[in-house]
């Protein structure tokens, strides 16, 4: 295994059309994606960095795919904006590794996830080629929208160079509770309170405690009112759902990182559909685990990766290792579709990107 | 049409819902881009998903094209039929299979009109948060095919943010499930909706989606301010953003929509106005009144001569009701007009705005303003008289030269209504040799025979005739709009 640091989209192309087998690393926060074969060139993308054009007053970014997210984090909050997304592994990852994995954190519960934010890309793809896709206006309906598509496709599809996101500016202050149930069946019903609720809610993750479940929440906007808000939030849940007792969360960088209490050998995401997780957590009560976006993303450590595998695949769930040795970074429900595997045969025939 | 193909059709479909008749083919001839008019070879009428896969895969075998029509309200002529070709007419798989309020989903059939969602999803507390101006005749199934947006994607997003799985039928017969009952959507793998969401029916048709709902708001506030010029309109839209407000909802209306939509609606708009901006917040009642006080202050600073708040839920109503129906009431003014929808940046509205009044007086042609002001889609209006030889053509060279203008400045041809059969001379502009490429290869790649929506999305393809101008009929009726 070669490493090969690209340090701009001509010599990406080069390294492309001279190679037989190519794996893309940004920074290696999800060691687990990189276990290849030895055959396999890496195209190391840290190099390919800095923000390419910002602009506070169009809600729009774009920045090289190997930008650090703290790079990228810093310039956003001097102007007050942030990624609605969350990145996850902010501190490690890059922003064309976090797009390319799909890896959203806890605040994405306000506006959405990652593929609600992407609005264009620039990329090469297996033939060599260099391209853009989508546009770099917050609002575009022209042609086939390969950017969303990127989301999530592991760098196999094409390599991300450059990506345009829509920022949001930031609200002023942050409120963070812990919330405290004695069942996960209370923590879920809270959820669903919570889904349906006027609540805008920043953040709705939940968790096994030492005492039964946390939830955690988080609601951001002006000094004013928030006070006021969380109070009226918190008789809502004490009024409607079987709550034991509420805190308010002064340790903001435990509220918003989901991972920041899952030690394990494996890191895993599961993407759920909430209904499914009483099922679900039956089988996992051994591993750390949170839910995350009320209950729509699951993030498990564990030590035992075949254990994990074989209840994914049993309740046909999809999950991404991101942490440990594993043959394949992709578990659970197998992802092969015949759609991807046309798109895959215009933008990679000789199967070079692995 | 040929009548082998015809008779394989009949073994599919009962008479009733197999139309070959002239007179059955009428209301297929055309969409809301009503410069095309051509009649279909026949119109199918499937009523669930089982009949479309069959219909789809004959077509595929035996080399026919065809088109899926929910409402026939694209604005880019993106649903209008092809001469010989199929319509497959989707209303009546107009079934929303279930609506979770758990999980704030709905799964939905393609013919499900738009506004029907948030209508079954509102005991719930829930809604469904796209909402083009035809939401109360549009189809789910159409949304998807154009990525349809409305008056909210700068804070919500457009319907490709708001769909979460989908089963579809490829153009060649294969059927295909992606993404999840999770708001992740597909969260694992490349994303399969945001690739089909947007692709104007040349890769199939969506059989059955489940869409993302959302908690209705709990309060609204929305306030109208009168400007004596447009520039200073735009200026004040810069001001929202700059600080820190994240509106639902800015729209902005020259002088010639004020008008039209005040004499057709009542909708209270001053009068007096060159520009009217329409800024609405939405959300939790107490964040919604605090952000409505630094939105009052902001507003107050930007020069407008009259600010009104709406007071009640009827007076919002009707706030809405003049945007939204400002196009069809300025199009009441003149016997043709054309409709565009190219984006530029926000900051550039003002450049972008004198360069249309421009092309006005250049062209001799009067041009109405509505546009979606927080992201910078504009929606001018261009109206003209088809009876005048060469009106028309007269009418599109301005329509183009503002594409154009909207690509100069680092925009988009199309903000919402998508490239259709409108604006597909226009999609190489925006993209280069090697892109335009590579979107004909995922076409040939997904659709072989290029039989799906046949002539639409790129340049030179096999095109309706071009026969008439004007209103849609259901316009003319007031059921539908313009945005």
């Amino acid at each position: 295994m070669t490493r090969n640091m690209l340090n701009s989209v001509a010599e990406l192309q080069a390294f492309v059309n001279s190679h037989r087998r190519i794996h893309v690393v940004g920074r290696r926060s999800k060691p687990a994606l990189h276990q290849v074969d030895a055959d396999v060139m890496l195209a190391e993308l840290s190099g390919l960095r800095g923000i390419t054009e910002y602009q506070p007053q169009e809600y729009t970014l774009s920045v090289r795919a190997g930008t650090g997210l703290s790079e990228i984090q810093a310039a956003l909050r001097q102007e007050g904006q942030y990624l609605p997304f969350d990145p996850l592994l902010a501190n490690h990852a890059s922003i064309g590794g976090t797009v390319a994995c799909n890896l959203s954190g806890s605040r994405r519960h306000r506006y959405g996830g990652i593929r609600d934010f992407v609005l264009g890309a620039g990329v090469v793809d297996g033939m060599g080629r260099a391209f853009r896709v989508g546009g770099v206006v917050v609002k575009n309906a022209a042609g086939f929208d390969l950017s969303k598509f990127l989301v999530g496709s592991l760098g196999k599809y094409a390599i991300m160079t450059e990506l345009t996101f829509k920022v949001f500016p930031d609200a002023p202050v942050y409120h963070g509770l812990r919330l405290r149930y004695r069942l996960l069946e209370d923590a879920l019903s809270a959820v669903h309170r919570c889904n349906r609720s006027p609540f805008e809610l920043d953040l709705l993750d939940f968790a096994p405690s030492s005492q039964g479940w946390s939830m955690l929440a988080g609601l951001a906007g002006f000094q004013d009112t928030l006070p006021q808000r969380a109070k009226q939030f918190v008789a809502m849940l004490r009024a409607e759902t079987a709550l034991l007792d509420a805190a308010d969360v002064t340790d903001d960088a435990a509220l918003r990182d989901p991972l920041a209490d899952l030690t394990g050998e494996y890191l895993v995401k599961v993407v759920i559909p909430p209904r499914q997780i009483a099922r679900f957590d039956d089988r996992v009560r051994a591993m750390p685990r949170r839910y995350s976006a009320g209950g729509n993303v699951a993030w498990l450590a564990t030590e035992d990766i075949g254990a994990l595998k074989q209840i994914l695949e049993a309740q046909q769930l999809p999950g991404l290792v991101l942490r440990g040795s594993v043959d394949c970074p992709l578990i659970g429900k197998p992802l092969e579709n015949l759609l991807a595997a046309r798109v895959k045969h215009v933008l990679d025939p000789q199967n070079k990107l692995v | 049409m040929n009548h082998p193909f015809i008779d394989s059709l009949k073994k599919i479909y009962p008479a009733d819902r197999l139309l070959t008749r002239d007179v059955e083919l009428l209301p297929y001839e055309s969409d809301a881009l009503t410069a095309f008019q051509t009649k279909p070879g026949a119109v199918a009428l499937p009523v669930d998903e089982d009949e479309i896969i069959d219909t789809v895969r004959l077509c595929h075998r035996m080399k026919v094209p065809f088109v899926a029509r929910g409402s026939g309200t694209s604005l880019s002529g993106g649903s209008l039929p092809i001469a010989d070709g199929l319509m497959i007419g989707l209303n009546r798989l107009n079934r929303i299979k279930r609506i979770d309020p758990e999980q704030r989903i709905a799964v939905v059939e393609p013919g499900v009109i738009n506004l029907h969602v948030t209508e079954a999803a509102r005991q719930f507390g829930l809604y469904y948060a796209p909402d083009p101006s035809s939401q109360s005749i549009c189809t789910i199934g159409g949304n998807i095919a154009f990525n349809s947006g409305g008056a909210h994607c700068l804070k919500y997003g457009m319907t490709s943010n708001h769909v979460l799985g989908m089963k579809v039928v490829l153009a060649d017969g294969a059927v295909t499930q992606f993404g999840s009952e999770s708001v992740e959507g597909v969260g694992i793998g490349p994303d399969l909706v945001g690739l089909f969401v947007g692709s104007e029916g040349l890769f199939g048709i969506a059989l059955e989606i489940t869409l993302r709902l959302m908690p209705a708001p709990e309060r609204y506030r929305t306030v109208m301010a009168a400007y004596d010029n447009l520039g200073r309109a735009g200026d004040a839209v810069s001001m929202v953003v700059a600080s820190g407000l994240l509106p639902g909802a800015m729209e902005i209306m020259d002088r010639l929509a004020i008008k039209a939509a005040e004499a057709s609606v009542g909708a209270g708009y001053p009068l007096d106005a060159e520009a009217l901006l329409i800024v609405e917040l939405e959300g939790e009642a107490l964040q919604v009144e605090a952000e409505f006080a630094e939105l009052r202050a902001v507003i107050e600073e930007s020069g407008a001569f009259e600010i009104h708040e709406a007071n009640s839920d009827d007076e919002r109503a009707r706030i809405w009701k003049g945007r939204k129906g400002a196009f069809s009431a300025v199009g009441r003014l003149s016997p043709d007009y054309i409709v565009q929808d190219g984006v530029v940046p926000r900051s550039r509205l003002g450049e972008a705005l004198v360069k249309i009044d421009e092309l006005k007086t250049k062209y001799q042609l009067d041009v109405a303003n509505v546009f979606h002001a927080g992201d910078g889609n504009l929606h001018p209006l261009i109206l003209y008289n088809g009876r005048e030889e060469g009106a028309l053509e007269k009418a599109e060279a301005l329509a183009g030269e503002i594409l154009a203008m909207c690509v100069d400045l680092g925009g988009s041809i199309t903000g919402e209504h998508g490239i259709g059969m409108e604006k597909r001379e226009y999609l190489p502009t925006m993209f280069s040799p090697v892109e335009m490429e590579i979107m004909r290869d995922l076409r040939r790649a997904i659709d072989p025979e290029e039989i799906a929506n046949r002539g639409k999305m790129f340049p030179a393809g096999e095109a309706p005739a071009l026969q008439m101008r004007g209103m849609h009929p259901l316009e003319r009726q007031g059921v539908i709009s313009r945005e």
